[in-house]
């Protein structure tokens, strides 16, 4: 891709007309793009940025409607709605010329953000994951005959059974296609792909599978386009990667596609420069302040005197982020893990500990997790307490967990409906509410004085709010938490402002 | 709050004093067990570890590269130091390290696009995996909040019941779902099984295909807190049926009779919390505590009946009769270590490794007759050393001196011990591998293989 620092110059092409009615667009004949050349065209620098945001913020209002989205229909309006501001893709209607510059459009920042989110593991995998959100959305958007088109351009060679092929399998066929309601199987028809070729619908038993191939009823060829698109931008993602670092550039990319990569991320909590000022004892009265996820952590591990690796990630990562530093978390982690002798501790847990901070393997700063992250990865699996408990508890368990933090009956329903819906952060910012936030009502802090919180997104989130509607500078009756919090407090309160 | 530490401070004191001198004490008494744990391995390295098939298995071919030479191995030693990225020239490299090195444990890993030892010489980033094995862990400790007649590392006939089921529904899926026809399954050495799939279809797959295969298989889900953790559609889908014969099969002997779930109040309230009806629960928890004569598999009977005909009708909508079928699932199905199953770069104990703790070998298990494996018959390292001993005397009292020495050349080592039958089946395991990787790379020529 070539920059031109000037004006905007756009490429014309020999018999390029403009106004046609149904004419399909040589470079662009559908909506859909599976983003296989990169574009050969030069844009302005401010063009080039201007691209890339409008990208980002469609992916990133996905990602949003994903996480607090009541049902697939409620997703698709509101991603809908955010595509028809900052990307809009006209079907046949406008003129050509029009349709054109958005499809091109569309085409450019794509590779922008590749470009942008290639650099590494983290931000690959959000910028495939949204990419392939954003794709499937299009998929569904637009009409039967323009897909029909886009697939069959695609020419992914998939075989179709027949008549007395699908037969055979009929119970089997059958029997893995009883989640789809009114089914009806003489009218469907079926394709065998690879395996490999069906790994969302693998994953999630949606296909009949037998000595390595999937059977995959026509209606769920979708999947297998995403599936398809999803493979080739991953490797084409790590392809960047390694081509990145040798990338012949004019040092006016960089900086864009570094700035670009950093608006994603969202806020970040890291331990800054002063560090140091939480100790192992503060831990335990802080405790008060910690969202539920991190304080059912924190009783499992206090009542177990152990914790699996998952726990150990996310409760770790959490105290690094209030400001644990290292040595003080090894003091921490060494005498929860009562149990384990002196020897033991230190060659299975220390390197765990310090590699966290940064100090062992790769010598990465790792970040605390965020909920989003907590919500979707890593599920927790027998003999686990990590996770999020308004996600990964029973009902009836929340509901105790709940009262037995002072939670009364009609907020707990409350909690339960919202949990019900798949409104996790919400639930959890209603916890904050008639936790912390009636708290400090309650003992009169002047920060308290607000109708609702702020959605909670990340665990030490709600420990900074709940922090700083306890700190003393407001008002300095009635601390419920203990001395050494107090202590600690000055030098904590500056702390997550976060790195952006 | 105050009161309570001031209380806390000095048992605390205590309890470490006590951790000391224990510590101490186990310290002294492992000096002496690792001296004569480390005689045993050199000699099992020198003479029992079956370098050739183990080198072919990993080579996919009679002719050292990359396969090989690429392959992370990890060696823990003796003083629980551990090392990583090692990787070795052919079968005699890796005969000499070990025997210098007498690791207690051996981890295989990835295969990468350079050497693992040349790993620091690379550029940060350079350094890729590109295939393993798809391999599966299953381990006993997931299975503690079922089974109940042990705990943490001990197993008993009783429990290696979960390891019988879940290999047979493991590897049923694994050959008849996914095709693939080379799976060896390994006794852990203590308290689980492996699996290592060794097609090339399978060791090609990436992260999300290993992650895939895993969500195929995996049907128990939920951390500590989740008490249902089994929620299958009405109508199975194929696999889950074929599974379901098995666990029928099993369910009333393993689950009710020998774990017998029902027989007390604290293990029948984790099958009731399941439920989570409030009109069920209570009507069966009353009438099994009010007959201590009735046996699991009568308890079990009259859940069923009760979750078919509920009291109120309106449950019969929410919670059909699929609950019964759900909590043999979550019972019975086994349950994955998925981070092992789903990176690629993930370490996994070798076969034919010693467990440090039982001293039992790591052998395979031949899937077909699964349920006559017994892990507490597998041979351990002592008495096979003694084993070679035993024979070779008998050798020599039959015999004259001269001819014994003849005599004892001529018989490998691992034919006068009990572990013959174990490298018998590894090596037929090993050439069929061979034969067809052979025969495919016949079809595909091997230089159109990336390595770099």
């Amino acid at each position: 891709m070539f920059v031109n620092k000037g004006g905007k110059q756009r490429t014309s092409r020999a018999g390029w007309s403009g106004e046609g009615e149904v004419a399909i667009d040589p470079d662009y004949p559908t909506r859909l793009n599976f983003y296989q050349k990169a574009p050969l065209l030069e844009i302005s620098i401010e063009e080039f940025e201007q691209f890339a945001l409008d990208r980002l913020q469609v992916l990133k209002a996905i990602e949003a409607a994903q996480l607090r989205g009541r049902d697939e229909a409620e997703i698709f309006k509101q991603v809908e709605a955010v595509c028809r501001e900052r990307m809009c893709l006209s079907a046949s209607a406008g003129s050509m010329a029009i349709r054109h510059d958005e499809r091109r459009k569309d085409h450019i920042s794509h590779f922008i953000l590749r470009l942008a989110y290639c650099r590494t593991e983290d931000l690959r995998s959000w910028f495939l994951r949204y990419e392939c959100a954003l794709f499937r959305h299009r998929l569904m958007a637009v009409d039967a005959a323009e897909k029909q088109r886009f697939i069959a351009s695609l020419n992914l060679g998939h075989k179709q059974l027949s008549k007395k092929e699908k037969d055979l399998m009929r119970t089997e066929l059958m029997a893995s296609c009883a989640h789809i309601p009114n089914f009806n199987f003489e009218n469907e028809s079926f394709l065998e792909v690879n395996f490999e070729d069906a790994l969302d619908l693998v994953q999630h038993r949606r296909v009949y599978l037998r000595n390595g191939y999937a059977y995959v009823p026509a209606m769920e060829q979708m999947a297998l386009v995403i599936g398809e698109f999803k493979r080739r931008l991953a490797a084409s993602l790590e392809m960047y990667a390694k081509a990145l670092p040798r990338m012949d550039e004019d040092e006016r990319l960089m900086p864009v596609l570094l700035n670009i990569s950093r608006q994603n991320t969202g806020k970040e909590y890291t331990t800054d420069a002063v560090a140091g000022k939480v100790t192992a004892d503060d831990v335990e009265p802080l405790s008060a302040l910690f969202p539920l996820c991190m304080s059912h952590l924190h009783n499992g591990l206090r009542s177990e005197g152990h914790m699996k690796h998952g726990g150990r990630m996310q409760f770790g990562l959490f105290l690094k982020g209030i400001g644990l530093p290292l040595d003080e978390a090894i003091v921490y982690w060494r005498r929860a893990f009562h149990k384990s002798t002196d020897d033991e501790f230190q060659k299975k847990y220390v390197y765990n500990i310090r590699h966290n901070y940064g100090m062992e393997g790769k010598r990465a700063d790792y970040t605390p997790y965020s909920c989003a992250r907590i919500i979707t990865s890593n599920q927790p699996g027998a003999g686990d307490h990590h996770g999020c408990p308004f996600r990964h508890f029973s009902p009836d368990n929340l509901r105790r967990e709940l009262l037995v933090s002072g939670v009364d009956e009609a907020d707990v329903q409350e909690m339960l409906q919202l949990v019900t819906g798949g409104h996790y952060q919400v639930a959890c910012t209603r916890l904050f509410e008639v936790t912390q936030l009636a708290r400090a009502r309650q003992q009169g802090k002047a920060a308290a004085n607000v109708a609702s919180a702020e959605t909670i997104t990340h665990p030490n989130h709600y420990f900074e709010q709940a922090f700083n509607l306890m700190s003393p500078g407001k008002q300095q009756n009635g601390m419920e938490i203990e001395s050494g919090a107090n202590a600690s407090q000055h030098a904590i309160g500056k702390r997550w402002r976060g790195s952006n | 709050m105050t009161a309570d530490v001031d209380m806390q401070l000095d048992p605390t004191s205590q309890r470490e004093i006590e951790a000391a001198a224990a510590a101490w004490e186990i310290a002294e008494r492992k000096e002496l067990q690792q001296d004569s744990l480390a005689l045993l391995l050199r000699a099992y390295y020198q003479s029992l570890f079956p370098y050739k098939p183990y080198f072919q298995w990993l080579n996919y071919g009679p002719v050292a590269g990359p396969t090989f030479q690429h392959r992370e191995f990890s060696f823990t030693l003796q003083n629980d130091i551990y090392i990583r990225f090692q990787s070795f020239k052919d079968a005699e490299d890796l005969r000499v390290e070990l025997l210098r090195m007498c690791p207690v444990k051996i981890d295989i890993g990835a295969i990468y696009n350079a050497k693992p030892k040349d790993k620091k010489t690379l550029r940060q980033g350079a350094f890729q995996p590109l295939e393993k094995e798809l391999v599966f862990d299953i381990d006993m400790t997931d299975y503690d909040e079922i089974r109940t007649c042990c705990s943490g590392g001990d197993i008993c006939l009783k429990c290696w019941d979960f390891m019988t089921v879940a290999i047979k529904i493991i590897d049923r899926a694994l050959r008849d779902d996914f095709g693939f026809k080379h799976r060896l399954w390994v006794y852990s050495g203590r308290r689980g099984v492996h699996c290592w799939v060794c097609d090339s279809r399978a060791r090609r797959l990436d992260n999300e295909g290993r992650k895939a295969v895993v969500g195929w298989l995996e049907v128990v889900k939920g951390g500590v807190q989740k008490t249902r953790k089994v929620q299958l559609p009405a109508t199975l889908p194929p696999s889950l049926q074929q599974a379901m014969h098995v666990l029928k099969e099993h369910f009333e002997e393993s689950i009710l009779r020998k774990q017998d779930v029902l027989g007390a109040p604290e293990q029948w309230r984790k099958v009731l919390d399941i439920i989570g009806d409030d009109n069920v629960r209570p009507a069966l928890g009353k009438q099994w505590s009010s007959d201590d004569t009735q046996d699991s598999v009568q308890r079990w009977a009259s859940l069923v009946k009760l979750l078919e005909n509920p009291p109120n009708p309106r449950a019969k909508r929410t919670y059909s009769s699929h609950i019964a079928r759900d909590i043999m699932f979550q019972y019975m199905y086994p349950r994955l270590d998925d981070k092992v199953t789903s990176q690629l770069n993930h370490l996994l104990k070798s076969p034919f490794c010693i467990h440090p703790k039982t001293g039992r070998v790591c052998v395979p298990i031949d899937a077909a007759t699964c349920e006559q494996f017994n892990p507490l018959k597998v041979p351990v390292i002592e008495d096979l050393i003694n084993e070679i001993n035993a024979f070779d005397k008998q050798a020599e009292s039959e015999a004259g001196s001269d001819s014994a020495a003849t005599a004892r050349r001529k018989v490998p080592d691992v034919e006068k011990t009990s572990l013959k039958p174990y490298v018998q089946m590894f090596k037929r395991f090993v050439s069929q591998l061979v034969k067809d990787e052979i025969k495919q790379n016949q079809a595909t020529p091997r230089h159109k293989q990336v390595y770099f």
